[in-house]
């Protein structure tokens, strides 16, 4: 069997259709999944309510120990079960935001671990309190000095995409299985695939090392 | 009876079985300089921290200008928490680790707090900024990051934030402690010039040649409790009691080592 790359080529434009949603699913669940995590975040040390800490750590303790695949599964027919019938997009967003929220989370913990908390005590004694406290004194610095392990979750969620496809979201992973169950060629589509992905999650890591440091710069 | 300016009344703070702030209680008139002296753990940045209740203090009252400051109850109503800010805002606090925001450059940490806080609008807020940041002398680091500057600058950067906020009282706790020691005349030079303004001032510190020269009064305290109290002169020279004596000679051997 030889390698023909004129089916890579005839390929390539629908694959990168499904790139594009790809980057849709993985860029929309990073999002609501830091939105999500900040929240946790914030509350857990500012509510310092026993209830919702083990809440919390049982939401971490079961994402964690737990395959994204049967979570994806799982909320996609669970959710019609409750009424909820979204299709595959949305509980696929829906799986993605709640596996990397509860990273996000962790990630964040480690973050604000390094805030000092002499930056709370000066931002209360000048009155400085509530959201503003958060949003213009704790969560700037968290999130700088969260900025790695951010960008690596993301390549992750980028990557756990392709699981979406067992839920019938056309991104790319399915775009591809369906392209090679009818050309019979899956070396070739597969390979174009695989180089795909890299280059995504190539991207996003380099741009990681060029915000690393800018901000370095700026502080240092 | 004349109304204090601030007026701390039976304070007492417990940290597990250690007493921070036994019955602590002190009244400071308008413009006067208080120096807090006393060996390391004996309350005295705890006694601070209660003046603008960073650190609650169990039971006890602050008086601030015929106000009450705080509330005991652990959970604060929404009006109350705005009440303590605005108490907090009056009240300029100094750290010895200084605190400045290391995300913001400098003329950002002057102005943060005073749109924030003060709702004041950013050409306002820039404006003053610039004035106080030249008053302490970092007109010309006012593009700077906070990890570009020196301890000294830092602490210098820290008074010019607070004092943005038109601070009618300054708490200090240990300013020059963290400082090296050719760095601590630039911080004291610009307190100083706060005394002779006539601000009125808490300040945690060892510097005892700055306190004897500065201060109007000063307290030593120990094992939670102020032992004794008076004008520096008869603080430092005739000690009544052992404690502040022992206290005394300890600081003198150090300093004739140094």
């Amino acid at each position: 069997m030889k390698f023909d790359i004129s089916y890579i080529i005839d390929a390539l434009p629908r694959l990168f259709e499904g790139a594009l949603i790809t980057l849709q699913v993985a860029i929309l669940g990073f999002c609501l999944s830091l939105i999500l995590a900040t929240t946790i975040t914030i509350a857990r040390t500012s509510l310092n309510s026993k209830i919702f800490n083990t809440i919390i750590a049982f939401y971490i303790s079961f994402i964690r120990g737990t395959p994204l695949l049967v979570q994806i599964f799982l909320i996609y027919y669970v959710l019609p079960v409750f009424g909820l019938n979204l299709g595959p997009f949305s509980s696929g967003i829906i799986a993605i935001t709640l596996n990397s929220a509860a990273f996000v989370t962790e990630i964040l913990r480690g973050g604000l671990a390094s805030v000092p908390n002499g930056q709370f005590e000066a931002a209360k004694s000048l009155g400085v309190s509530g959201v503003a406290l958060w949003r213009k004194i704790i969560l700037p610095q968290t999130f700088i000095a969260s900025i790695p392990p951010l960008v690596n979750e993301f390549t992750m969620v980028l990557k756990a995409t392709a699981l979406l496809s067992v839920i019938t979201v056309v991104e790319l992973m399915r775009v591809s299985q369906q392209i090679y169950s009818a050309n019979y060629h899956p070396v070739e589509v597969l390979s174009a695939t695989f180089v795909i992905y890299f280059l995504m999650c190539f991207v996003v890591s380099r741009s990681s090392a060029i915000l690393e440091n800018k901000l370095k710069v700026k502080r240092a | 009876m004349t109304l204090n300016f601030l007026e701390l009344k039976g304070l007492h703070k417990k940290f597990g079985d250690i007493t921070a702030l036994n019955n602590v209680s002190l009244n400071v008139s308008k413009g006067e300089v208080i120096f807090i002296i006393g060996p390391s753990g004996c309350g005295k940045s705890t006694l601070l921290r209660a003046v603008n209740w960073l650190t609650p203090p169990d039971k006890g009252e602050v008086w601030l200008e015929g106000d009450i400051v705080g509330s005991l109850s652990s959970k604060l109503t929404i009006e109350e928490s705005k009440l303590l800010n605005s108490f907090r805002a009056k009240m300029g606090m100094v750290f010895q680790q200084f605190n400045v925001w290391p995300h913001l450059n400098a003329l950002e940490n002057v102005v943060r707090a005073q749109m924030v806080v003060a709702k004041r609008n950013k050409a306002e807020s820039e404006v003053k900024a610039l004035k106080i940041l030249d008053e302490v002398g970092l007109s010309d680091k006012i593009n700077e990051w906070p990890d570009n500057l020196s301890g000294g600058q830092k602490q210098r950067l820290a008074i010019a934030r607070s004092l943005a906020m038109d601070p009618i009282l300054m708490l200090l706790d240990e300013p020059t402690s963290a400082l090296d020691p050719e760095l601590v005349g630039e911080v004291l030079s610009v307190l100083r010039r706060l005394v002779n303004n006539g601000m009125t001032m808490l300040i945690v510190t060892h510097e005892l040649g700055f306190a004897s020269k500065f201060g109007d009064r000063i307290v030593f305290m120990d094992g939670g409790e102020i032992i004794e109290e008076g004008i520096p002169e008869k603080i430092l020279k005739t000690p009544k009691t052992q404690r502040l004596k022992m206290f005394l000679e300890k600081l003198n051997i150090t300093s004739f080592k140094q």
